[in-house]
């Protein structure tokens, strides 16, 4: 039946994180950004919370949660403050490997303190510059080169690699030695600037037995299974931004006086207000849609998966640049969270992939498949 | 919990709704648009069927305890899967379907018992019949408290003079749920609701309009010219505009009808444009080649189609939801109709683009293209949806916009 109602459950879960959020994390956010690093007691009470193993299984020590109630609880924390949600600890976007099917090795690394970044060379072609290269050997693989910039790059205690070797052929790895690799430095000034990003130089790395967790069709299912719980976690991530830039320029539009009355009464600023709930109600809609496929295991998860990061990558940007526009000249300066804001959420579309090749991913499936119409 | 799985009933009436689309209206649709009305023997036919465009009673349960058990409400819900459908075979078609129309959720809304059992159950299956909603003057639209229809309090009823315009099956119907002011100096408190009959003396519809779209489907003019309309035609009765002396009651049953009708016109606005997409993207399947420039454009327009359709059903769904879960939904009822009007054009002109100039000729795109535009338009603008998104956005602090 359809319905929009949350569990009670999900509603405690989403309103212990809303005040994490409005209490802890909003009033840190600037101090994280300076500093590079999220405070030490926000992650002491996220863990203690256990907000930093949702996605792992509890064979991990997590809490092993549906993706519906992870995605609200997502998107209360974020909107204390995206940058400085995306540089809490543990295991992150490499739990959603851990989730998507059973593996002894992986699950023996994994839990909710340790570190674990990920990179995702699925689409090594269209890296610019020096290029991560996975190459096959005979007792194994090895791993050369530059990668993209990451998350976690600077804090990591391990490294899942999922993408395609020289031959085309996919395989993921746990790299669980951090001699193994080195963290070059970045000039990161964009956003996200609590995450750790940086980029992980290999030089001939060798990636041999259990630490090799998949190859071929199982490992390309995997990966495709992985990285639809990791859009929709990270859609969940911007829909709560959205949801902050939203409430935040509402509230200064009401009380900004300009020709002596309120702004909002002008309708190049209220309609622009209307368009931004407009656009943040669809992210969240199209996101729970995908959580609650995934949830259900069908088969077309991929897809609404896609659906749900591409519309929060492109709302997120309008929400986020609307704030600063709607805010003037208190918009471009660091007093405001405004800015911030509109950076984090281009660091953080720059970082979970290009919204047109989502787009052309999903539409070359439509027009393959025998389909008719828009799936209910 | 949220779910966007349909319920038995839901698919059902989906599943229902959409064989009758596809088998009975979609065939006739280039052909209705051409008469420029859809032919009487047809409607004869379906409503002797029993299928009607009641926008007010798609049923599914009334909230009521049966049998112990209590029963979810999903009227509003089956309304707009049900209207998604019909509107999919040919919205001009769907809108002339026999049947209360969007005349019928202010009678369900706001009239008294026997207003309702006399209004609402002259639709048989013997003979077709309509309903009609008339609000919109040639100096008032979407802004329904600038009504200038008059209501002169007399012995015994009311005597109406004014001009509606863009009124659906005005003509036609059998009853009109006209809005006019018995005090214009009261502004939205002198507002009543009348129910206005067919062979009234004093009431005519001199005009048909002719339009840009849904060319099938009669929009007429109506004038009264000191009409007369009995006490008892005065929709709640006299008794719903005392009891609520402070509130402006007729102005309240025109902005409820918009909580139940806007909804109802997002999802027509999907069907239209999820039959464009389905029409388009079978004929790209089949005519465009397997890959290169034309390859990509095609498959990054459909992906973009097909996730706008989607945002707007789920705007639309659960603006349904909250209407059947008892909760406020004007701000959802304005989201959904400004999202869904707006990219159900949109996508009806990407996939013309898509078509080439061969669009133009004898493809039924062209005509979902001038039939949506009004979708964008009547049920209050897309400036008038977005004006309400906002004032229920700034409430919380105070600000009126």
């Amino acid at each position: 039946m359809i319905s929009f109602q949350p569990t009670d459950e999900e509603k405690e879960f989403s309103n212990v994180a809303a005040k994490v959020a409005s209490d802890k994390i909003r009033p840190a956010a600037h101090d994280c950004e300076q500093n590079r690093e999220v405070a030490t007691d926000i992650k002491d009470e996220l863990a203690n919370l256990g907000f930093l193993s949702l996605e792992l299984p509890e064979s991990n020590g997590g809490l092993e949660l549906p993706l519906i109630t992870q995605a609200q609880i997502m998107t209360s924390l974020s909107y204390g403050d995206l940058g400085t949600v995306q540089g809490l600890p543990g295991a992150n976007d490499a739990a959603s490997f851990a989730r998507s099917k059973e593996n002894a090795q992986l699950q023996a690394k994994l839990d909710g303190e340790q570190t674990t970044a990920f990179i995702d060379v699925t689409d090594a072609d269209l890296s610019l510059g020096e290029a991560l290269q996975i190459n096959k050997q005979s007792s194994g693989y090895s791993i050369n080169g530059l990668s993209q910039p990451v998350r976690h790059a600077t804090s990591a205690a391990s490294i899942i690699i999922a993408g395609k070797d020289a031959d085309g052929e996919a395989v993921v790895l746990l790299l669980d030695n951090q001699n193994n690799w080195d963290v070059t430095d970045a000039d990161i000034r964009l956003g996200l600037l609590a995450a750790g990003i940086g980029r992980f130089s290999f030089g001939q790395t060798e990636v041999e037995g259990d630490n090799i967790l998949a190859s071929g069709e199982e490992a390309e299912k995997w990966i495709r299974a992985a990285r639809s719980r990791i859009y929709i976690l990270q859609a969940a991530k911007e829909v709560g931004l959205m949801h902050a830039a939203l409430d935040y320029a509402t509230g200064y539009t009401a009380e900004r006086r300009a020709f002596g009355q309120s702004i909002a009464g002008f309708q190049g600023v209220s309609f622009r207000i209307a368009q931004m709930a407009i656009e943040t109600r669809i992210a969240n809609h199209l996101l729970w849609e995908a959580a609650v496929k995934a949830d259900a295991e069908e088969t077309d998860t991929w897809q609404y998966a896609l659906q749900a990061i591409n519309r929060a990558h492109q709302a997120v940007r309008y929400v986020t640049d609307s704030a600063v526009q709607l805010l003037g000249g208190h918009g471009f300066v660091q007093e405001y969270p405004a800015e911030k804001w509109a950076r984090d959420a281009l660091a953080q579309v720059t970082l979970y992939g290009r919204e047109t090749d989502f787009l052309s991913q999903r539409g070359e499936e439509i027009l393959q498949s025998e389909k008719k119409g828009v799936t209910t | 919990m949220i779910d966007f799985e349909l319920s038995e009933q839901q698919n059902q009436i989906k599943e229902m709704t959409h064989w009758f689309a596809e088998n009975e209206i979609r065939p006739i649709a280039m052909e209705a648009e051409k008469l420029g009305d859809v032919p009487y023997e047809w409607l004869q036919k379906i409503n002797s069927m029993g299928i009607q465009l009641n926008t007010s009673s798609f049923g599914g349960g009334s909230g009521e305890s049966k049998g112990g058990k209590k029963k979810e409400r999903e009227g509003n819900r089956m309304g707009v899967l049900a209207t998604e459908e019909m509107a999919w075979g040919d919205p001009a078609i769907t809108l002339s379907l026999p049947g209360a129309g969007l005349g019928g959720p202010p009678v369900q809304s706001s009239g008294t018992p026997e207003q309702q059992e006399r209004f609402l159950s002259i639709f048989t299956a013997d003979e077709p019949r309509w309903g009609a909603y008339a609000l919109t003057e040639p100096e008032a639209g979407s802004d329904a408290s600038g009504v200038q229809t008059t209501a002169k309090k007399v012995d015994g009823g009311y005597i109406l003079n004014g001009q509606k315009i863009f009124i659906t099956n005005g003509a036609r119907a059998s009853w009109v749920v006209v809005f006019a002011t018995v005090d214009a100096s009261l502004g939205k408190a002198g507002q009543r609701a009348f129910v206005v009959e067919k062979g009234m003396k004093g009431f005519s519809s001199p005009k048909k309009v002719e339009k840009m779209g849904l060319r099938a489907n009669e929009t007429a003019e109506l004038v009264l010219e000191d009409c007369f309309v009995p006490d008892e035609n005065l929709l709640g009765g006299e008794e719903l505009y005392q009891e609520s002396d402070t509130k402006p009651s007729g102005f309240r049953v025109a902005m409820k009808t918009f909580d139940s009708t806007r909804p109802i016109v997002a999802s027509m606005a999907i069907g239209i444009a999820r039959a464009a997409y389905e029409y388009t993207l079978d004929i790209v399947r089949k005519e465009y080649p397997k890959s290169g420039r034309l390859f990509h454009l095609a498959s990054e327009t459909l992906a973009t189609l097909e996730q706008n359709i989607q945002a707007a059903r789920l705007l639309t769904w659960e603006a349904a939801w909250k209407a059947d879960v008892g909760e406020a939904n004007a701000k959802e009822a304005a989201m959904c109709k400004a999202y869904a009007g707006q990219m159900a054009l949109d996508v009806c002109e990407r996939c013309l683009e898509l078509l080439g100039p061969a669009g133009l000729d004898g493809h039924i795109v062209e005509k979902w293209y001038r039939d949506v535009k009004v979708f964008d338009i009547f049920e209050g603008t897309n400036q008038v949806q977005h004006l309400v998104v906002a004032r229920r956005q700034y409430a919380p602090y105070g600000v009126k916009v």
